[in-house]
Order: C-alpha cells, then structure tokens, then sequence
C-alpha cells in the first residue's frame, strides 16, 4: 500500500510527456470503441429483426449466426480475423477509411478489431433487443394490426419504440463491455492505451524517468473506471427522464437493505 | 477436409493440454468468483454503511475495470513491486475477482426477490442477523439467479481466452492454437479446432445450469 501510494512511484505522470502519452492511447480506445457501438448497434438491430422476422429461414438464419458469434470468446475472433483476413480486404480499408481518421485508426490491422468487435456485439445487443421486442404484449401487435398498420409500421412505429425502450440498461452495460473490450485490440498489435502504457514503463523513456508497470496500469484502470460509471449514469438519467416523458414507471425493487438496517435499529 | 483432421490428429496432445489447462483456469476462476461474490453481495446488504459502501466500491471497480487492465496490475505491477506472484495465481486471481463483481450483482437482485416476510419471521425468531443471511436469505437468493449465474460463467469462460494470451503466457487454449498455428500455418482449421473446444466448455457449463435450474429454481 505505501508502495502504491508513495509520490515517487507517481513522479512519471508529471515528467515530461508521459501523462499526455497514455492519455492519447486512451483517446485511440475510445474511438474504437464509439464506431465499434455505432455499428453493432445497426447490425444487432437488424439481426434482432431478422430473428423475429415471419420468414422461417431468415429467423433460421439469423438464429445460427448470433448464436455463433455470441460464443466465442471474442479475443478468440480478434485473433482469427487478424491471421485470416484476405490481404484484399484490409488493403480495401486503408483505401475506404476516412481522412479525418487519426493514422492508427487507417492501418489495416484495425479493420481486423473493428470487425471482430461488431461481429461479437452485435451478435450479444441482438439478443437483448429480441428479448426487448419479445417481452412487449402480444396485444400491441394486434391492436396495431387491427388497425390496419402494414408490419413494416407495426415493427417501427408500436413495437419498436416500446421495445427498445426497455432494453436501455442492458444494451448500456454491454456498451461499457465493449468499452472495456478495447484493450484486446492491443493483442493485435494496435497502438492504444495498453501499448502506450508498455512504452512507458520501458526503460529510458521521456525523461529518463522509468514509470513502474503497478502505478500506470492502476492508471490506465482509473481512465475506463471513469468513462464506464459516467456512461452507466448517463443511461440512468436518461431512463428517468424517458420515464417522465412518458408517464410509465418501472416497478419499484422492494429492499431487504433498508429492511435489515430498521431491524437493526429497533 | 482432410486437413482439418489432420491439424487435430497431429497436434491432438498439445491443444488436450491447453484444453485442460482452460478447465483448471475456469473451475478455479469460478470458485474464487462464487466466495468473493457472496461476500460482497453479503457486504453491500450489511446493515453497516461503511460496509455497504466498501462493497458497492468493489462492484463499480472491478466491473468497470478491462480484465486485460487487472492482469497487468496483478502480474507485471506486482512483480515489478517486488511482489513474486505466479501467472497462475494472477490468473486465477483477476479472472475470480473481475466475475465476482458481476456474482454480487446478480446475488444482490437475488436477495431484493426473497421477501421481506421471510427475514422478519427470522429476525423475530431470534436470528442474527448473519444467521438471517446465511440460512434464509442467502440461500433462497442464490436459487433464484441460477440462470443469470449461468449466464455469467459462460462470460467467465469466455473470459479466460485474454489470460492465455496476455503477458501471463498461461498456456491454455487459445495459447497453444496459436502456437500449433504458427507451426502450421494452418489457420483456419487450427482455430476451428479451437472453437470446438471453447464451445464445448460453454455448451457443457448451459447443460449444468438448466440442470440446476430444473432442480432448484425458485420461479417468481
């Protein structure tokens, strides 16, 4: 404890650049991981619908591909997409990525992680965005149907909007799984946060001040601590506030915490 | 397809003892993770704020914390600090306490669902309350959340891929495929064999939690 904690051992973060360093390999993670969320969530909502399509095969076809994605470790995926990928495929990234990506986000490389991470989330949110649409009231359809609502209306303007509603807590923690689930990439050679964490603790790096390996990562670990409790309650906030604005509210969890302190008490 | 097999025959033995060291890494991941767990659970239902208040710190930390983060703290910052930990005690270690958090999670919506008659008969009956938790509430709790617990062990399982190929080179799994394929060059039929092997691990760990779940559950 006095080693964590002594000043010395935390004298790199104010030397030279070192603080910056890490702090821009943590940048590298946090763009990762947004465009992995943009599309796993398009992805996983289209799987979501497919599984629940009226089509058997596409429900067939759908089911298959989220159950195999879904579990496999996804470091598992990192890894095979990185050795197996075609080397067209990757030469057609660094083509198509946009310019106003930074350089390390171009590298073919990322297009390994970026697919491995949709391939993997989107398989899990379309799970819980199933689970969302199929816990709605059979009678919602079918008031909607008997209102002479096309499938496509019923699905995007009853279901849907009550649906997704539901399944905000649950898609919030997998986004701060996948959150977490940027470090894998690092396995691939990636420059984020674990690598620039690596260079620091090197020897003879920025001013000659060798950063101890426990007090960086404790660091890096406070970075994601952060950023995950403050998305965890941006969801919350906004789960009232949707409550209010439409008038519905979650049943109450009856506690055995306050329970036990009364007893206590008496 | 022939050589499909062949990557298995040939290199049966080295991915059998990765299999296995997976199995040793996940049973005792999972120990750790159910004591750990139902301690913290226990600690954030203590009537005590300071307890409930450590116990909710550990949660938030180490569910919001990467495992890849946690095994460089436990194996390359401790020994750097002087400290001569294992790779299998680092393992095992941060794989155990990264699930516990999510167990006390589970655990805790397990003991919100016993109800509150139950624990005022008990503490009218003249039980503690440790007694309370260990005899009525806990175990009641945890036959509510075998289904999520189950869900939980097959993340853990998943899970125990990053430790083989991290810093700690345990040589599980993942790790020899990848040795076997960088000796074969035979990716795609080294990984397949791989993905077997991890999907038999989770498909046995299902089987085991709906038995437990047709044996014990409480439906509410």
């Amino acid at each position: 404890m006095t080693y964590l904690f002594d000043p010395d051992n935390w004298e790199w973060l104010i030397t030279a650049n070192n603080a910056r360093f890490i702090l821009e390999g943590f940048l590298v993670n946090l763009q990762i991981a947004v465009i992995a969320m943009v599309f796993s969530l398009a992805v996983g909502l289209a799987l979501a619908l497919a599984r629940v399509s009226r089509m058997p095969w596409l429900r067939v076809a759908g089911g298959a591909w989220v159950d195999l994605w879904r579990n496999l470790p996804l470091i598992f995926i990192i890894l095979y997409l990185a050795l197996a990928l075609p080397e067209r495929w990757r030469d057609a990234y660094e083509d198509a990525a946009p310019e106003f990506l930074p350089d390390v986000l171009q590298t073919g490389r990322v297009f390994a992680a970026l697919l491995a991470l949709v391939l993997y989330n989107s398989a899990v949110i379309a799970e819980i965005m199933r689970a969302g649409i199929l816990s709605l009231d059979r009678g919602q359809g079918e008031a909607a149907a008997a209102l002479g609502f096309t499938p496509w209306q019923r699905m995007r303007l009853v279901i849907l909007p009550q649906g997704l509603r539901r399944m905000v807590p649950a898609t919030v923690s997998q986004l701060i799984t996948l959150n977490k689930d940027t470090t894998l990439v690092s396995i691939i050679a990636i420059q984020e946060v674990m690598r620039h964490g690596r260079i620091v603790t090197g020897f003879n790096f920025f001013g000659g001040v060798q950063a101890p390996v426990l007090q960086v990562f404790v660091f890096i670990g406070l970075l994601f601590v952060a950023t995950n409790l403050a998305l965890s309650r941006l969801s919350r906030r906004l789960e009232i506030r949707e409550q209010r604005r439409t008038g519905t509210t979650l049943k109450p969890v009856s506690g055995l915490e306050d329970q036990v302190t009364t007893a206590q008490a008496r | 397809m022939g050589a499909l097999f062949e990557v298995l025959t040939e290199n049966f033995d080295q991915l059998a003892r990765g299999f296995w060291v997976t199995l040793r890494l996940v049973g005792a991941s999972f120990a750790i993770a159910l004591v750990v767990g139902t301690v913290v659970a226990a600690l954030r239902i203590a009537p005590s704020a300071w307890l409930r208040r450590l116990g909710g710190v550990y949660v938030e930390t180490f569910r919001n914390i990467p495992l890849l983060v946690l095994l460089f703290i436990s194996f390359a910052g401790l020994r750097r600090a002087g400290v001569p930990i294992s790779n299998w005690t680092a393992g095992i270690g941060s794989l155990g306490l990264y699930t516990a958090a999510y167990v006390a999670e589970v655990l805790r919506s397990g003991v919100f669902a016993v109800s509150k008659g139950q624990v005022e008969a008990a503490l009218s009956l003249g039980f503690s309350h440790n007694e309370t938790l260990r005899r009525i509430v806990l175990p009641q709790a945890f036959r509510t959340v075998i289904a999520p617990l189950g869900s939980i062990t097959i993340a853990m399982i998943k899970n125990s891929a990053i430790v083989g190929v991290s810093l700690l080179a345990l040589p599980d799994l993942l790790k020899e495929a990848r040795i076997v394929q960088s000796r074969t060059f035979e990716t795609d039929e080294t990984f397949f064999w791989a993905a077997v092997g991890y999907l038999l691990i989770t498909a046995a760990a299902t089987i085991a939690f709906r038995a437990l779940e047709r044996r014990f559950a409480i439906r509410r």
